[in-house]
């Protein structure tokens, strides 16, 4: 994997040549981003120069931009950002309780809600979880019905993700507003074909324990090229739409995040592809049917929002690839390994414990189950990869401008859903 | 070079004035098209003998993540149609909203009484218009062929061995099936299973319980492949026929 | 018909006709511009836009303002009162005094005086005072946030907008308005005529006036993915749809200042008159919403540093190119 980035960042272009990596925990890390000064999230507000007007911003938990309910409190220098805190938990329901009180088969609709952007992946990072506890195999045409719509569900996010960057930087009444409108009309077919899959647009309840609910309808390897290839074609659309000079002066430079913070915080995903880290656990650790394609994972180094925007994009591109290839070695074969679920405490693993984690369009998404003999877990943890993304906000937000904070919010693409649970 | 692809983007946006328009205005005018699948609401139907299907076994209740579901079990009575004794339904609530649409209801239920059906949804008024009473349920089964999932199917479509060698043989014959929407479940299960039955020897090697069992069902099911494109369709139309 | 300019001899009458004709006019056109701005978009975005008031929504900004009439008018209960509500009210008379210079046809012009482009030029960006006014008397942090931004940015821009307007008024001579727009007869028209300056003037003073009535890429004062809403975060009911007026009132005003100074007017190949006037206008306002409608947003300091860096030489510049062209002539 080549590591390097391909465009200029006021960083890259203080260095001149290649990019020198350095060694930090057996990752290669680039070289400049290993300099950049840390801002420290803990400031003590009361003992910053007391010649200084602060003003204090309580951004969100109402705001259009925080995408959800997170509360950002900023102190303003003018409209320089000195400490930015966080406020998480606006959106918490319990869903980790829940899972104690439900039974196995009941969790999956519910954690659906957690990462309300890509259902499809909390079902398949909890269901692996339970099939880890039960050792049961999957068969095989579950596994690659399972990966293309995880692949397709990626897309989608990515989508959404990247016309909900464009109202944070381009506003929601103008050229934003189109980008979001355009993404959403594909985004839009990718939810048509999860419709066709299980029935429902959203949260759709089709992994189960062992295997999948819904069988592959006639017809719908052939809806799923046609729209797969309109969608690339769109991407080719939206990079004209989006790289223009605007654009990059609202995202290079903006929100760097260097690898090692980002180590140090559990960061994963796009985020620490797009800070130089070649890590994928589709490649790396493969689940489902992932060891039956190759797979190209973009990386950036130079780790600032546009950076992040390239290697998202890339990976849409990527994606589809996926999908398509994986469509076409969709095998024949039962779609669960265990009898139909016929009540509530059908599934009843033996005392033991899990942890199984995939790659979902935000990063590394862990489901830790420990199970007493009964009908529901004993305990069920989350890892969200939000959770982890958000907590870089007091990292990079102090310094910067209002707007280049709300582009950061945008670019780190945390859904408050997760982050609370 | 900068600004030309300034130009782009309003190339671009240009450009899309010219593609169709991407929303309708619902529910007053166009309509969108339901996926097959689609689901939406729910209907409690009746069975071949014009009984009410439910038998109150409540697993449904049980297995509702959302808890919405109540059903008031009544006592045991003979069926006024085969004589045999089965349980009876005396009241029966969903209420839509809390529903998350997960379909486990259906799914579970063992009377194939309980369906959810594609049809548009419509915005209630008051929190009474989204609770659905067993008489608002009952008479949603007119709406019933628009039905996908009857629990039978969804069972058929998960199950790893399929284990009815009786309705796999008698597919051709579709009337003699004992229960009526079993009928075109089962001639949609073996039509689906044919395929896997010719081409299970990929599967196999991962599947190991379960490669014998296929393997057996092969040459009965083999004559069955015709009637796939018609499995679905005949589906969702048979209660109507009835 | 004309006598020194004026319709009906008397200029007292002439001012009083031609204001209730001027403003109903641009009143309507800043409504139907929301109507068409909102098709536009919504076209763009493969969207229908208005459809239900109305055959394709036509009645829309009727219905929008009697909603608006309708809604109550909320003013916080820590906001300046008097303030607050002056506010919206001064920034409507900043664009509509404008409109008494601004020529529609020969002879449709309120007054014509010989400072009248510097009178437009002025009295529109006094537009900044009230904006500031209502951010400050919001009492809310947004709103402060925006009027500060707006105040930051109208100020800076304003320097670009009068070079680019300087070259007309040195090719010309002139501040009259009618003056520039004779010069321009027989298809002059400044954007195209002295083949350097006049161009890129046009250019600056149509992107200067896109920051001065805080258009994309430059609407940063009430940029809402970050500021909620600007300075009219607090503000509801018509005393919302006041400053929401005024905004597209100065759109149309930068729009008509554009087709006037650069476009030749009203005039244009064929019969000269307001159809040609309004025309180029209305062309220039459309351009406007599509590049709206299709840009993002640059930051505040990266927008004044353009302005500084990169708009205020160009705009010397082309003051010195066109008056090297007036002097070789
Ligand atoms: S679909 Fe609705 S009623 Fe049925 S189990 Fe799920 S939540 Fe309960
Ligand atoms: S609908 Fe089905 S599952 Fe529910 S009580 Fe009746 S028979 Fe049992």
């Amino acid at each position: 994997m080549t590591v390097g980035t391909t465009y200029e960042t006021p960083r890259a272009g203080e260095r001149k040549g290649e990019v020198r990596t350095v060694n930090v925990g057996g990752m290669r890390v680039p070289y400049h981003l290993t300099l950049l000064e840390r801002p420290d999230p803990y400031l003590d507000i009361d003992s910053y120069d007391p010649e200084a007007d602060l003003m204090a911003l309580n951004m969100g938990p109402q705001h259009p931009s925080t995408h959800g309910v997170l509360r950002v409190k900023l102190y303003l220098d003018g409209e320089t950002c000195i400490k930015a805190v966080p406020y998480l938990g606006y959106l918490h329901r319990g869903v980790e309780k829940l899972c104690e009180k439900l039974t196995y088969v009941q969790i999956t609709p519910i954690v659906d809600k957690n990462d309300y952007v890509s259902p499809m992946m909390n079902e398949l990072a909890i269901n692996m979880a339970f099939e880890a506890l039960l050792k049961v195999e999957v068969p095989p045409r579950a596994l690659f019905i399972r990966t293309v719509c995880a692949e397709i569900q990626r897309v989608a996010s990515h989508l959404l993700w990247l016309g909900t960057f464009g109202l944070d930087v381009g506003g929601g009444i103008g050229g934003g507003a189109t980008l979001f409108m355009h993404t959403f009309r594909e985004r839009e077919m990718c939810l048509d074909l999860f419709e066709n899959l299980t029935g429902c647009r959203f949260h759709y309840n089709t992994h189960q324990v062992g295997g999948n609910r819904h069988d592959i309808p006639e017809g719908w390897d052939q809806k799923v090229k046609r729209a797969l290839g309109h969608i690339a074609s769109r991407v080719d659309e939206y990079e004209a739409f989006v790289e223009n000079p605007i654009f990059k002066a609202r995202t290079i430079g903006v929100g760097v995040i260097d690898p090692i913070l980002a180590m140090e915080l559990g960061v994963c995903g796009p985020i620490l592809r797009a800070s130089g880290i070649d890590f994928d656990l589709r490649r790396d650790a493969p689940y489902a049917a992932y060891d039956k394609v190759e797979i190209n994972v973009p990386v950036e180094t130079a780790g600032d929002a546009y950076a992040r925007y390239l290697v998202r994009v890339r990976e849409m591109r990527e994606s589809i690839r996926i999908a398509l290839t994986l469509l076409d070695g969709v095998p024949e074969g039962p779609i669960s390994a265990l009898k139909p679920v016929k009540g509530p405490t059908n599934v009843k693993p033996k005392p033991g414990e899990a942890y199984v984690s995939i790659e979902s369009p935000r990063g590394e998404l862990g489901t830790y189950v420990i199970s007493d003999g009964s009908p529901n877990p004993y305990r069920c943890k989350l890892r969200p990869p939000s959770l982890h993304a958000a907590a870089l906000l007091p990292y990079l937000a102090p310094g910067s401008m209002v707007s280049d904070i709300v582009a950061t919010l945008g670019s780190l693409d945390f859904i408050l859903g997760e982050v609370d649970r | 070079m900068s600004l030309l692809s300034l130009a782009q983007a309003l190339r671009v946006s240009f450009q899309n004035l010219t593609r169709p328009k991407n929303t309708e205005p619902l529910p007053w005018k166009g309509s969108r098209e339901r996926a097959e699948r689609y689901r939406a609401s729910f209907a409690l139907v009746h069975d071949e003998h014009g009984e009410e299907a439910c038998i109150g076994c409540m697993l449904c209740e049980k297995i509702c993540p959302s808890q919405i579901i109540s059903v008031t079990q009544g006592p045991k009575a003979p069926s006024a149609a085969t004589g045999k004794p089965r349980g009876w339904c005396t009241d029966f609530t969903l209420d839509l909203n809390a529903c998350i649409i997960c379909e486990l209801c259906v799914q579970v239920c063992p009377a194939d009484a309980i369906i959810m059906m594609r049809v548009q949804e419509k915005p209630g008024f008051a929190r009474e218009d989204l609770l659905l009473t067993m008489e608002k349920l009952y008479a949603n089964e007119k709406l019933a062929k628009l039905t996908w999932a009857t629990p039978t199917k969804l069972q058929e479509m998960q199950d790893p061995k399929p284990k009815r060698p009786e309705p796999v043989a008698a597919a051709p014959a579709k009337d003699a099936a004992p229960i009526k929407d079993a009928a075109p479940a089962a001639g949609a299960s073996s039509a689906k299973d044919a395929a896997p039955g010719a081409e299970s020897a990929p599967a196999a090697g991962t599947t190991p319980s379960k490669d014998a069992e296929p393997a057996k069902e092969v040459p009965p099911v083999k004559e069955t492949p015709p009637a796939s494109d018609a499995a679905p369709a005949a589906g969702t139309e048979k209660p109507s026929d009835a | 018909m004309m006598e020194g300019g004026l319709l009906f001899g008397n200029p007292w009458l002439h001012g009083l006709i031609m204001g209730v004709i001027v403003l109903s006019g641009a009143m309507g056109v800043a409504a139907y511009a929301v109507w068409f701005e909102r098709k536009f978009a919504a076209r763009m975005q493969n969207r229908p836009g208005p459809t239900e008031v109305g055959y394709g929504g036509l009645l829309q900004p009727i219905a929008d303002l009697l909603k608006l009439l309708q809604k109550e008018h909320l003013i916080p209960r820590s906001a300046d009162r008097p303030l607050f509500n002056l506010a919206p009210v001064l920034v409507v008379i900043a664009p509509l005094a404008t409109l008494a210079v601004i020529p529609f046809g020969p002879g449709l012009v309120g007054t014509d005086p010989s400072i009248g482009l510097l009178f437009a030029l002025a009295i529109s960006s006094l537009m900044v005072i009230p904006v500031w006014m209502a951010g400050w008397a919001s009492n809310n942090k947004y709103a402060l946030l925006g009027a500060m931004r707006a105040a930051a940015q109208a100020i800076s821009y304003e320097i670009p907008l009068l070079l680019a307007a300087m070259v007309p008024i040195v090719l010309t001579g002139s501040f009259r308005v009618g003056d520039i727009v004779a010069a321009q007869e027989g298809g002059r028209w400044f954007a195209f005529w002295p083949p350097g300056p006049g161009f890129f003037a046009f250019l600056l003073f149509f992107f200067a006036s896109l920051a001065e009535s805080n258009r994309i890429p430059f609407d940063i004062p009430e940029a809402e993915s970050e500021l909620v809403a600007g300075v009219t975060t607090e503000y509801s009911g018509m005393i919302f749809g006041l400053i929401y007026l005024a905004e597209y009132l100065h759109t149309f005003i930068a729009s008509a200042l554009a087709a006037l100074l650069f476009l030749g007017g009203w005039q244009g190949p064929g019969p000269d008159g307001i159809h040609w006037m309004l025309l180029k206008s209305l062309l220039v306002f459309a351009v406007i919403f599509w590049i709206r409608w299709s840009w993002l947003r640059y930051r505040s300091d990266q927008l004044m540093a353009m302005c500084w860096k990169i708009f205020l030489p160009l705009g010397l510049v082309l003051v010195m190119a066109s008056a090297i062209w007036v002097q070789l002539r």
